[in-house]
């Protein structure tokens, strides 16, 4: 059977209906959801994502070490297949949940949705979400969050917000994590943080290392002052 | 994977969208794909071939997509630039635009139903 490409009428067997639907409804929908609970609850939601072995958890440990006395935070885990993530930080003392994708190389809304009531959200001030590692899917899917942060690694190459242009337009933080090895790699900066502007000049930027310290102070002042933000817009 | 999350939803949404009875009539489904949106045409299509042996509900279904180019118009001076090498600047003005007008959508546009 043909295809009428054309939006006027079509002859005999075929009726248009022009419709312009999101693809993504279906996620939208349930991200606004999310939205929602986590106004109610007053919790400022992260999405953090990353190429696989970026320093996702580790910077979860990092955080929560240096805020434990500020605030309560709490980590949910995207994992293709395993609980690891998840059992290192709760190892660490921090809440943290797992959810397993079971292949699925991304976090939905849905399963986001499906394991908030493992929290008691009224407790937490900050939740994580840690997603899958891989900038391309994750980019794609709202999961609800207030800001998205990704974290690109000294050790990764230097070209890659051009790359994976989606992430860093949708993205409010970029985190150069991994910086202690600078020293050591081909890696420019400037280069990473020229392209990303060029990306998205909105783009907040901080170099960061979990095992030096280096801007994890600026990380947290950044955090603790947007978990204010949230909690006096509630009361406002 | 992630083309088999974009049927997936492609479906759901639809079945939200309509009633049963429209949806066995439809004959094909046209999604408009920006180059911005992470879908691969090639891979989605193949995605959307695997969906049918799971639900053939939908097997003689046809899925088109057309790709869109990558184009903001700036906020200062209402230029619309053609983003090359996703330099997110205004050709006009110089300045950066965060204001993408095309090349971001993942939409499906248009269905075809078989008229009754
Ligand atoms: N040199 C250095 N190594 C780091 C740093 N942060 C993490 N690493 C190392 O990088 C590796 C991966 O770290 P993870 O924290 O597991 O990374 P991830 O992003 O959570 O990884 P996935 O969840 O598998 O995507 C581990 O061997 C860490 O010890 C850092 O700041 N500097
Ligand atoms: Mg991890
Ligand atoms: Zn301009």
């Amino acid at each position: 059977m043909s295809v009428e490409k054309s939006t006027k009428k079509a002859r005999g067997t075929a009726a248009c209906e022009n419709t312009n639907i999101e693809l993504l409804k279906a996620n939208d929908y349930v991200a606004d959801i999310i939205r929602k609970q986590m106004t109610t609850s007053n919790t400022l939601l992260i999405n953090l994502t990353s190429s696989a072995g970026s320093g996702k958890t580790t910077l979860m440990q990092k955080t929560a070490e240096r805020l434990k006395d500020k605030l309560n935070m709490a980590v949910m885990v995207g994992d293709l297949e395993t609980e690891r993530d998840a059992d290192r930080l709760k190892e660490a003392g921090i809440q943290a949940s797992q959810i397993v994708t079971g292949g699925i190389c991304h976090l939905e809304a849905q399963m986001v949705h499906q394991v908030l009531d493992r929290f008691n959200l009224d407790e937490i001030d900050l939740l994580f979400v840690e997603n899958v590692g891989n900038l391309v899917c994750p980019a794609s899917f709202d999961l609800g969050e207030d800001y998205r942060v990704t974290l690109m690694a000294t050790t990764e190459g230097d070209d890659k917000p051009k790359k994976y242009p989606r992430m860093f337009l949708t993205s409010d933080m970029m985190l150069i994590s991994k910086s202690d090895l600078l020293p050591h790699l081909p890696f420019s900066s400037e280069a990473v943080i020229k392209d990303s502007k060029e990306v998205n000049h909105e783009l907040e930027v901080i170099q960061i290392s979990s095992l030096t310290e280096e801007g994890v102070d600026e990380w947290c002042e950044w955090l603790l002052e947007k978990v204010q933000q949230k909690q006096e817009a509630k009361v406002l | 994977m992630h083309e088999t999350s974009i049927v997936n939803s492609i479906i759901n949404t639809l079945e939200m969208e309509f009633e049963e009875e429209k949806l066995n009539s439809m004959k094909a489904i046209h999604l408009k794909v920006g180059v911005l949106s992470n879908v691969e045409p090639r891979l989605l299509q193949n995605a959307y071939s695997a969906f049918h042996l799971s639900n053939p509900k939908y097997e003689n279904v046809d899925l088109h997509i057309e790709s869109t180019t990558l184009k903001i118009q700036c906020e200062i001076c209402d230029h619309i630039t053609d983003v090359q090498n996703y330099r997110f600047i205004c050709e006009n003005c110089d300045r950066p635009s965060k204001n993408v007008i095309q090349g971001e959508e993942m939409l499906i546009h248009k269905i075809e139903f078989e008229d009754q």
